[in-house]
């Protein structure tokens, strides 16, 4: 039983924790081809919000959010690239306890699960990059 | 009588029971009276009063209404017996919800399973948003689990057990 999470305050999270793990490389809501100037860098979108509805007229009668968070990490350097993946697989995947800003509008998650994807190479923009899935379980 | 005339979605099934820590169930004619008794227990986003009564948070509304229950005679050499039915009884209702440790019904319904003798009036609610139609019964509470896979939310599963065949009655929006 527990109302609608405000999906805001997961974004406000995710780019706290991901700009902590990585630090000092930019991390950056969505692509922007003026970012591909920079050496390394990453983005991240946030989808499949949902908390499963159950029965009843009263609303608030919802399971937990598992919402995903894909990152796409850039880097000009291939071996950059797999680094900062690294960092941030090592970082999350299983990670239990606070996420975002303590101070702020950081929350409690049960668990994070992350899922390496792929990696792949931009020729465009001359960049490597590696793409993370990263579940969160958040209790409500 | 106001009954419903469509067809439902099962969305529109909740559950409700008294909320005393030891109540006092409905009598077998009160089970089957909606003003001031069942009314009373179902809350008002259902169509009820809820001056008396607290939602159960379900996960979804179980089956209910009566076991199967036939009696089958013979006698020996016969090729075919008699099925002859026989008074069913309520159905036991198993029960799950999303487990949250702070719920006050959840925890009502912790505390009738450890008392074990507790028996309360649950009611189900069907409602079109106009009208409500209930069913509703006098059981006891058992089983109870608490499931905490780590892949989704915890569940608290329990089984309402319907105390007597005459314990339960139907009534609707007058």
């Amino acid at each position: 039983m527990s109302t609608q999470q405000n999906p805001y305050v997961y974004a406000e999270a995710i780019s706290y924790q991901l700009s902590d793990i990585v630090d000092p490389v930019p991390v950056y809501a969505n692509f922007n081809r003026n970012f591909a100037v920079e050496p390394e860098f990453l983005t991240w979108q946030l989808r499949n919000v949902h908390q499963p509805v159950y029965t009843g007229q009263t609303q608030s009668n919802k399971g937990i959010d598992t919402p995903v968070f894909q990152t796409s990490i850039f880097a000009q350097s291939m071996v950059d690239a797999f680094n900062i993946s690294n960092t941030i697989l090592q970082s999350l995947h299983g990670y239990s306890g606070m996420f975002g800003n303590p101070d702020t509008s950081g929350f409690i998650i049960a668990k994070a699960d992350v899922v390496w994807l792929y990696n792949t190479f931009d020729d465009t923009v001359g960049m490597n990059q590696i793409i993370l899935d990263c579940t969160l379980y958040i209790s409500t | 009588m106001a009954l419903i005339d469509k067809v439902l979605a099962g969305y529109t099934a909740t559950l409700w029971m008294q909320d005393d820590a030891t109540p006092t169930p409905l009598t077998v004619g009160q089970l089957s009276t909606w003003t001031s008794q069942v009314a009373s227990i179902i809350g008002a986003s259902a169509g009820g009063s809820g001056t008396t009564g607290i939602q159960v948070p379900v996960e979804a509304v179980p089956s209910f209404g009566a076991d199967d229950a036939m009696a089958a005679y013979s006698i020996a050499g016969q090729r075919t017996g008699a099925k002859i039915t026989t008074q069913n009884q309520p159905t036991s209702m198993t029960v799950v919800c999303p487990w949250n440790p702070a719920d006050t019904a959840q925890l009502l319904i912790r505390d009738d399973g450890y008392n074990g003798s507790i028996v309360r009036t649950f009611v189900v609610a069907i409602y079109d948003g106009t009208n409500t139609v209930a069913y509703a019964f006098n059981a006891m509470v058992g089983g109870m689990q608490w499931d905490m896979s780590p892949s989704a939310e915890g569940k608290f599963t329990f089984t309402i057990h319907p105390i007597g065949s005459d314990f339960y009655g139907w009534s609707n929006t007058p």
